[in-house]
């Protein structure tokens, strides 16, 4: 039963070839469909550069992730080598010192541009309805950037990171009921030692990570699904109650007015 | 503060004006966005090759040493710094003292930080966005960036003893609280292995933590027992203390840090 195919160019047949893949992979997926959405999504025309800081922002994290990873590949958490690890990644490893300054500094730039990007929002209003379960997702995101911060402090296991732990961890205990308990938790026992450093890491490159990820993905989700706020200054942001619902979107009655010259008003 | 009804109205009309009136994300926003991340991981480029260029393992550069000695829970000369972006928190402890209200630094003040941040949205039910219609808004903002701003720079500020500055000050000491010679070993000591990164003495030392002051630290009454079994573990005599112990420097030398405290009158 021979159906007459239609002729086809050969670039037509060429494109067919080229597209199949992805057409095989919307067809069992719908991601390609997805990933058109997220690049095709229509944004307010009056979005400006300080709508960077949360795109700069899981930037820094990712970031944060790859040199993650290649540390990870490189250092010991144990007290007897992590500092020596620490000293081969810096010294001996191919751009360890790279890897391990990106990790050091981003994780401040990282820190920084959470602050930042919580500023825009809040002097934009972006905070408001609907989008509060952002905004609670994005101070979640903040305590557990900090807390990174804090566990990743431990893990060079020199004097700085192991007396300012220490402290860290005390400071932990002054808190009612849960104070001590959490302290112990965190230490492992009652003194900071080999428990304390695998305890750190583990937080600091599963645990934490793994928050961080999930809840990178719902502010996300959210993001795409409620839409960018406009700023609030401008002349044209949408669906602000101070300004005029009626803009004259086009001068219907085209051919009756007069033409106007070129670069005047219509009006 | 606006109604629902009327959020939901103008948030719909959000929707409707985005639909008609808005650009693609691709490529404008987008092309913003990769700019902005180029240039962010350009930064962190920089700050690790200035990092590593200027400082060489254990010797400062411009933004500090690349690692410290190696952790010792023996030693104590130590500065309990944490990193920048802590200061804020850690400066807090100076100002509410310990013990009293030392609570109030540690979880007081951050709690009550972060439900007021939480709170934000549900307190603010306007839909006003322009901020010249938001006054509170706008000073909110003002005190929180300039009491973080003060607090971090206080931290990035303080000084810091060092072991040998410290020690030249231990004959004024002896002269000022009359240390009888028997207490002149636990002053050096006191000096040189860190009680003064945290605790201050006679205007010298005070650190990070708001550790209270120790000139007048034995006229409490509280004898050599108590304070050579603080020492060792100060949270089991003084219930919740952040001090980490010292249980390590060994019998002789807590008591001469015990005797030189109890010897501590005030400078009176």
């Amino acid at each position: 039963m021979a159906v007459a195919r239609p002729p086809r160019s050969r670039r037509k047949q060429m494109e067919a070839i080229a597209l199949y893949p992805l057409d095989w992979l919307e067809e069992r997926s719908g991601l390609v469909g997805a990933v058109k959405y997220f690049l095709f999504r229509k944004v307010p025309g009056d979005t400006n550069w300080f709508q960077t800081l949360g795109s700069a922002t899981l930037t820094a994290f990712l970031v944060q992730a790859i040199t993650g990873v290649i540390l990870a590949m490189y250092y010991t958490p144990d007290p007897n080598s992590a500092y020596e690890s620490i000293k081969h990644i810096t010294n001996d490893v191919t751009l360890g010192w790279l890897v391990r300054g990106m990790h050091r500094w981003g994780a401040s730039v990282f820190i920084i541009l959470m602050f930042f990007h919580m500023a825009r929002v809040f002097l934009f209003g972006a905070y408001k309805y609907p989008r509060e379960l952002n905004w609670i997702i994005g101070v979640l995101l903040l305590v557990l950037g900090m807390l990174e911060g804090f566990t990743g402090y431990l893990l060079p296991w020199d004097q700085t990171a192991y007396w300012a732990t220490v402290v860290g961890i005390n400071l932990n205990g002054t808190g009612p009921i849960i104070g001590p308990f959490l302290s112990s938790v965190l230490r492992g026992g009652s003194e900071i030692g080999p428990d304390t450093l695998a305890r750190f890491y583990s937080i600091h490159m599963l645990v934490l990570p793994a928050a961080i990820m999930g809840l990178i993905g719902l502010h996300l989700y959210l993001v795409i699904r409620l839409g960018v706020t406009s700023p609030p200054w401008s002349k044209k942001a949408a669906g602000a109650p101070w300004i005029e619902e009626d803009e004259p979107e086009q001068p219907a009655r085209k051919g009756l007015v007069e033409p106007t010259p070129r670069g005047g008003a219509a009006k | 503060m606006s109604s629902i009804e009327e959020r939901r109205r103008l948030f719909a009309k959000y929707k409707e004006d985005v639909k008609t009136r808005g650009k693609p994300f691709f490529p404008n926003a987008m092309f913003h966005d990769t700019v902005m991340s180029l240039v962010v991981v350009s930064i962190i480029i920089g700050l690790a090759i200035i990092w590593h260029e200027t400082a060489n393992g254990t010797t400062a550069g411009l933004l500090g040493k690349e690692y410290d000695a190696k952790a010792d829970s023996g030693t104590f000369s130590f500065v309990p710094r944490p990193d920048w972006y802590f200061y804020f928190l850690f400066y807090l402890l100076r100002i509410f003292k310990w013990p009293d209200s030392v609570i109030l630094g540690t979880v007081g003040v951050p709690t009550i930080c972060l439900v007021l941040l939480l709170a934000v949205p549900f307190v603010d039910k306007r839909t006003e966005r322009r901020l010249s219609r938001r006054p509170v808004a706008i000073v909110a903002s003002i005190l929180v960036v300039i009491s973080m701003g003060v607090l971090t720079w206080k931290g990035a500020t303080a000084t810091e003893s060092l072991a040998s500055e410290n020690v030249k000050k231990v004959p004024t000491w002896i002269k000022r609280n009359k240390l009888p010679p028997a207490a002149v070993p636990g002053a050096n000591l006191f000096a040189q292995i860190g009680c003064l990164n945290c605790h201050s003495y006679l205007g010298t030392g005070g650190g990070y933590s708001g550790a209270p002051d120790l000139s007048a630290e034995g006229s409490k009454g509280k004898g050599i027992a108590f304070q050579i079994a603080h020492l060792k573990n100060p949270a089991s005599v003084n219930a919740g203390s952040p001090m980490p112990s010292f249980a390590t420097l060994g019998d002789q030398r807590l008591h001469q840090l015990a005797v030189f405290l109890e010897a501590s009158k005030g400078g009176k």
